[in-house]
C-alpha cells in the first residue's frame, strides 16, 4: 500500500494561521489605535468648524494650570531625552588581508606536520583527519614565523605579527574612514594569547602618535568571544565621553602559540587557528550618522565560568612534556549550546517581535503548569533578523548553531566561507563575515545583524546592529579579489 | 508682556529640569572604596639579600662585571630582609618555570586576598557587577577573570575584564575603567585585583639592564572593592575625587624605555633603560597640567599664576605650586628608590610625605601593579587618614603611563591591615635601611679582582 501523502493542505492552512496570528500580535496597538482614530476623526467632520472653534473658546484655563501642566510636560521630555542612551555608530571597520606568500595548503601544511612530528606517525594522522574535516580551504594563512622547520616563536617574531596584522588593519581604516590619529579619543585592542609589556595598545599608540590623553585599554586572555567583549566595553565608554571616536582593535597572535607536542587535543587548534586581525571605528558623533555603516542596538554578555565543566572545556595548559598549549574538551559543543541558550534567553526579549514572545511564555506556562512534556518553543530568530554572523570557531561550532536556530543555508553561509577562506581567526572572524555579506551585496538599509561569539571562560557573547545605509558593491575588503568566486560547496570530508 | 512671563517661566522650568537631572546623575555616579585588601605571603617566601645573593650565584652565566652590578643594585635597591619571593625561586626552579607555578602563584595572591576581602565586608560574590583583573605579565586562557568567576561562581550576566600588558600603572587604569562604567551602571559592586606573576619572569641571562627587574620585582597583590550605591555612602573608606590617565607612548624614546624582550642569548626579560627618569618625568608633568587645576583651591591657583607673571619678568628660579594646600597625602608608586626620590624632589616632599612610599618599598619590594595599595596601607596602619582628607595617588608604568587618582578619605582609618605585625618596627630610619652586605661584600669591588680568574660563586657561598 503506498503511503498516505502528507496532509499538505493543512499544513498550508496552518502557515496562513501562524502568519495571521504574527501579524496581529505585532501590529496590536496599530490595530487597536486605528478604528479610534477613525471615530474621531468622523466626529470632527460631522461637527463642523464653528462648533470646533466655540468649544475651543469654551474652555477656561488658569494661568497656573497653564504654568503646571507646561512645567510637567517640559520636566518629563528633558528627563526622557537625558536618559535616553547615546546612538553608538560603527562607521567603518577593515580586515586584514594576509599576502599571498603566507597562505598553508592542505599539502604544505602537512608537510611541516610530517616533518615536525616525525615521531608521531598517529598524531600526523590525526592532524590530517582533522583537516580532512575541518572546512578550510587552501587560503589559509598563518604567519611566517610558523612556515619554518620547526617553528620559531620567538617574542620579536610574536611582534612583527602583531605589528603587521594590527598596523595593516589601522591604515587600511584611516583610509577608509579618513580618521585622523589625533582623533581618537578610545583605543581598545584584545589580543588574547599573546600580551607583551608595553601592552599592543601601547604599541598602536607609539607607531601612530595618538594623543596622550587617550584612554587606552588592552584586553587579553578572554578568547574568541573578546572582540565584542571590547564593542561592550567601547558602548560603555562612548556613553560617558560626548562627541568620541573609538577604535577597537581585535586580532589573535598565532606565532607564540603554535603547539610542539603531541597530546591530540591539543593539536587541534593548530589545525584551526589562522592569522587575521580587524580595526572598527566606533563613535557617538552627530555628524557620522549618515556615513556610518551600522548602528549598534544591544550587546550581550553571559559567562558560565562558574560551571566547572564550562571553565574547563577550553584550557591552556602543559602536556606531559611541559610544552603549552590550547587543550579543547569533548563536552565542547554541548557546553556552546548551554551558553547559547542563555544568551538567548537574555536577548530574546529584546530583539524578538512580540508574537514569538507571546508564544514563548505560553509554552512555557503551559509545561510548568499543564503538561512538561510540551516541547519547548524555540523563537524565530529568522524573524528579528536578517542577517546572522556565527563566530567560525569550526564546523562544529556552526553545525550546532545552525541547528540549534533552524537556520537555513544562506543564513550561515557567511560563517562558513569565512571558515573556509580564512580559517578560525578567532576575535576578528565576525568582521570577515560582515565583509562577506557586504561583498556579496546582501546587505540593505534597515537590516539588522546578530553576531554571536564564543569564547573560552566559557562565554558567549552577543551583538545586534541595525544597517544604517544599503551597502552598494563592489566593496573594498579582504573578499575583494575572491567573492566571485564564492559561496564554494564544501565537502563533508576532502580527501588528503 | 504675559508672553514674556510665559516664555521666562518656561526657561527656568527647563533650567531647573536639566539640574535635577544632572545632580541625580551625578549622585549615582560617585565611585566608592568600600574595602581594600593588600596580599601578605607566608614567611617561608621571604627572600632576604642572603638568599638573593644564592639564587643570582645560580646563574651560570654571569661574571664578576654582573656580579659587582648586582651587588651595588642590591644594597642601593631600598628593598628589606622580609621581601617575598615567588615559590619557584626559592626552590632553585628559576630557569624552568612551569604554566601551574604561575598559576598556583596568581591563586594564592587572588583568592587569598579576595576570600579576605569577601569575609570582611558583607558583600557575597554574586553581588558582583564587575570584575576587572590587571596582572601585566600573565594572561592565560580562560582569562584569570574567568578563573575568578569560576572560584567564587559569579553571576552569568558579570561584566569581566581582563586587562593586560598595562604595566606598573596597571591598577589606576583599572579603577578608571570602574569610574567609567559606574557612570552606565547604576547600584553596582565593582572588584579590582591587582598583582604581579614574578616567577614566570626571572631573568637568568647576563644583561644588565635586564637583571634589574630581579632585584626590585617582589610578589604581592591587593584587592578593591568598590560601589556606586549611595546607600553604602556611610560605610566607605574612600570616594574618587578625580582620575586622570596620561600616556606618552607617541614618543619613541619613553615607549622604549621599559620593554619586555628577548636577549641574545634568548632569555626573557625586562629591559630597564637610563631614558626611564626622563619619561617618568615627562609623563608625571603633562599628568599634573591636567589634574592640578582640578584638586587645588582656587586661591593657590590664582597665586601660582600671578607669581609666575612677576617672576617672568624677573627671571629668576622657577615658581612651585603648593601641591599641599589641596593635597594631604601623597601615595607614591614604590617602584624603587631612584622613583621616590624623584617624585618626591619635583613634589617638593619632606621626608615625613616619603615615608609611606620608602617603607613599602623596604617591606614589600616593589609590587608592581598592587604597590600604591601597600603605601596605602601603610598610611592607615599609621593613623594618617583622617575625615576629609585628600590621599594623590601617582602610579607610573611601561608604555609609557603616568596615572593619578585623588581620593577623598569619608572617615577616619586606623586599620593594622597587613602591617599590623610590623608596624613597631616602622619608620626605620634612613641610616638603618642601609644594606648590612654592603659591607660583607664589598670586597668584590677590589680592582684587583680583575685580573684574577676564579669561580667567585664558591667563595661567597662557603
Amino acid at each position: 500500500m503506498p503511503p498516505a501523502s502528507p496532509d499538505f493542505s493543512s499544513s498550508v492552512k496552518l502557515k496562513y494561521v501562524k502568519l495571521g496570528y504574527q501579524y496581529v500580535v505585532d501590529h496590536f496597538l496599530t490595530l487597536l489605535l486605528v478604528p479610534v482614530m477613525v471615530g474621531i476623526l468622523i466626529e470632527v467632520v460631522r461637527l463642523g468648524p464653528e462648533e470646533i472653534v466655540n468649544l475651543w473658546n469654551s474652555l477656561h484655563f488658569d494661568l497656573i494650570q497653564i504654568l503646571c501642566s507646561s512645567f510637567f510636560i517640559i520636566f518629563i521630555a528633558t528627563v526622557y531625552f537625558m536618559s535616553k542612551p547615546r546612538c553608538i555608530y560603527l562607521v567603518d571597520y577593515a580586515c586584514y588581508k594576509p599576502p599571498v606568500t603566507c597562505r598553508v595548503p592542505f599539502a604544505t601544511f602537512m608537510e611541516h606536520s610530517r616533518l615536525i612530528l616525525s615521531n608521531n606517525p598517529k598524531s600526523v594522522e590525526f592532524q590530517m583527519r582533522i583537516l580532512e574535516r575541518s572546512g578550510l580551504g587552501e587560503e589559509t594563512c598563518l604567519p611566517p614565523a610558523i612556515h619554518y622547520i620547526p617553528p620559531k616563536p620567538t617574542m620579536e617574531g610574536a611582534r612583527g605579527e602583531a605589528e603587521v596584522v594590527i598596523f595593516s588593519a589601522m591604515d587600511s581604516l584611516f583610509k577608509k574612514t579618513g580618521l585622523k590619529p589625533k582623533d581618537i579619543d578610545i583605543l581598545i585592542v584584545n589580543c588574547s594569547l599573546f600580551s607583551p609589556t608595553p601592552s599592543l595598545s601601547a604599541m598602536v599608540i607609539n607607531k601612530y602618535k595618538l594623543r596622550s590623553n587617550i584612554k587606552s585599554f588592552n584586553l587579553s586572555g578572554m578568547g574568541c568571544s573578546a572582540g565584542l567583549i571590547s564593542i561592550d566595553l567601547a558602548r560603555d565608554l562612548l556613553q560617558v565621553h560626548p562627541n568620541s571616536n573609538a577604535v577597537v582593535v581585535s586580532t589573535e597572535i598565532i606565532t607564540p602559540n603554535y603547539y610542539q607536542g603531541k597530546e591530540r587535543a591539543m593539536l587541534l587548534p593548530n589545525c584551526l587557528f589562522r592569522m587575521g586581525g580587524a580595526a572598527i571605528l566606533l563613535s557617538n558623533r552627530r555628524s557620522e550618522r549618515l556615513r556610518a555603516k551600522y548602528r549598534l542596538v544591544h550587546v550581550v554578555r553571559t559567562h558560565k565560568g562558574a560551571d566547572d565543566k564550562a571553565y574547563r572545556c577550553v584550557f591552556e595548559e602543559e602536556d606531559k612534556e611541559g610544552k603549552v598549549g590550547i587543550s579543547l574538551s569533548k563536552d565542547l559543543m554541548a557546553i556552546a549550546g548551554e551558553a547559547l541558550k542563555s544568551n538567548i534567553t537574555t536577548i530574546g526579549p529584546l530583539v524578538l517581535p512580540g508574537s514569538e514572545q507571546l508564544l514563548f511564555l505560553l509554552t512555557l506556562i503551559g509545561r510548568k503548569i499543564f503538561n512538561p512534556k510540551w516541547k519547548p518553543y524555540i523563537p524565530d530568530f529568522k524573524l528579528a533578523f536578517e542577517h546572522f554572523c556565527i563566530h567560525a570557531g569550526g564546523r562544529a561550532v556552526i553545525d550546532e548553531l545552525q541547528k540549534n536556530l533552524q537556520l537555513s543555508a544562506e543564513h550561515v553561509e557567511a560563517s562558513r566561507m569565512t571558515l573556509h577562506r580564512f580559517g578560525n581567526t578567532s576575535s576578528s572572524s565576525l568582521w570577515y563575515e560582515m565583509s562577506y555579506l557586504e561583498a556579496k551585496g546582501r546587505m540593505k538599509k534597515g537590516d539588522r545583524i546578530w553576531q554571536i561569539a564564543f569564547g573560552s571562560g566559557f562565554k558567549c557573547n552577543s551583538a545586534v546592529w541595525k544597517c544604517n545605509r544599503t551597502i552598494k558593491t563592489p566593496t573594498d575588503g579582504p573578499w575583494e579579489d575572491c567573492i566571485h568566486r564564492y559561496p564554494v560547496h564544501i565537502p563533508e570530508v576532502v580527501k588528503l | 508682556m504675559e508672553l514674556l512671563i510665559t516664555v521666562c517661566f518656561l526657561v527656568l522650568f527647563c533650567t531647573i529640569s536639566y539640574f535635577y537631572k544632572r545632580f541625580s546623575q551625578m549622585r549615582s555616579h560617585s565611585c566608592y572604596m568600600l574595602a581594600y585588601e593588600c596580599f601578605k605571603a607566608t614567611d617561608d617566601r621571604k627572600l632576604d639579600t642572603e638568599s638573593c645573593v644564592k639564587i643570582v650565584l645560580r646563574n651560570k652565566n654571569l661574571g664578576l662585571d654582573q656580579y659587582r652590578f648586582l651587588l651595588q643594585t642590591m644594597v642601593n635597591s631600598g628593598l628589606g630582609e622580609e621581601t617575598y619571593g615567588p615559590r619557584n625561586v626559592l626552590a632553585g626552579r628559576e630557569e624552568t618555570p612551569t604554566l601551574m607555578e604561575a598559576h598556583e602563584e596568581m591563586d594564592e595572591i587572588m583568592f587569598g586576598t579576595l576570600d579576605n576581602l569577601f569575609s570582611k565586608t558583607d558583600v557575597s560574590p554574586s553581588d558582583i557587577d564587575i570584575l576587572v583583573v590587571d596582572v601585566s605579565l600573565f594572561s592565560p586562557s580562560p582569562s584569570l577573570t574567568a578563573r575568578i568567576v569560576n572560584r567564587y561562581r559569579m553571576r552569568d550576566n558579570i561584566k569581566s575584564f581582563s586587562l593586560s600588558g598595562m604595566g606598573c600603572s596597571a591598577s589606576m587604569v583599572a579603577i578608571d575603567l570602574v569610574q567609567n562604567l559606574f557612570k552606565s551602571y547604576k547600584n553596582a559592586f565593582a572588584v579590582v585585583v591587582s598583582s604581579e606573576t614574578i616567577g614566570p619572569h626571572w631573568y637568568c641571562g647576563k644583561e644588565n639592564s635586564m637583571m634589574l627587574s630581579n632585584c626590585l620585582f617582589r610578589s604581592g597583590g591587593c584587592s578593591v572593592l568598590l560601589t556606586n550605591k549611595p546607600c553604602l555612602k556611610h560605610k566607605a573608606l574612600m570616594k574618587l575625587k578625580h582620575s586622570v590617565r596620561t600616556n606618552i607612548g607617541s614618543n619613541d624614546e619613553a615607549y622604549g624605555c621599559c620593554i619586555q624582550i628577548e636577549d641574545q642569548q634568548g632569555y626573557n626579560g625586562f629591559l630597564l633603560t637610563r631614558n626611564l627618569t626622563k619619561a617618568a618625568a615627562k609623563a608625571f608633568t603633562m599628568n599634573l597640567k591636567v589634574l592640578v587645576p582640578k584638586i587645588l583651591p582656587i586661591r593657590e591657583l590664582i597665586r601660582f599664576a600671578v607669581i609666575s607673571i612677576c617672576k617672568t619678568n624677573n627671571k629668576t628660579a622657577k615658581p612651585s605650586l603648593n601641591l599641599k594646600t589641596g593635597i594631604q597625602h601623597f601615595c607614591i608608586h614604590p617602584g624603587g628608590r631612584a622613583v621616590i626620590d624623584g617624585l618626591g624632589k619635583s613634589l617638593g616632599l619632606n621626608e615625613y610625605d616619603m615615608e609611606p612610599a620608602r617603607m613599602a618599598l623596604h617591606r614589600f619590594g616593589n609590587t608592581s601593579a598592587g604597590g600604591l595599595w601597600y603605601v596605602l596601607g601603610y598610611m592607615e596602619a599609621k593613623k594618617r587618614l583622617k575625615k576629609d582628607d585628600k590621599i594623590l595617588m601617582i602610579s607610573l608604568g611601561a608604555g609609557f603611563m603616568c596615572n593619578n587618582c585623588v581620593w577623598e578619605v569619608m572617615k577616619d582609618l586606623g586599620n593594622g591591615n597587613v602591617w599590623e605585625h610590623c608596624m613597631d618596627r616602622y619608620p626605620i630610619p634612613r641610616k638603618n635601611t642601609i644594606n648590612p652586605f654592603a659591607d660583607k661584600y664589598s670586597w668584590i669591588n677590589d680592582e684587583r679582582l680583575n685580573f684574577v680568574r676564579m669561580d667567585l660563586s664558591n667563595i661567597i657561598l662557603s
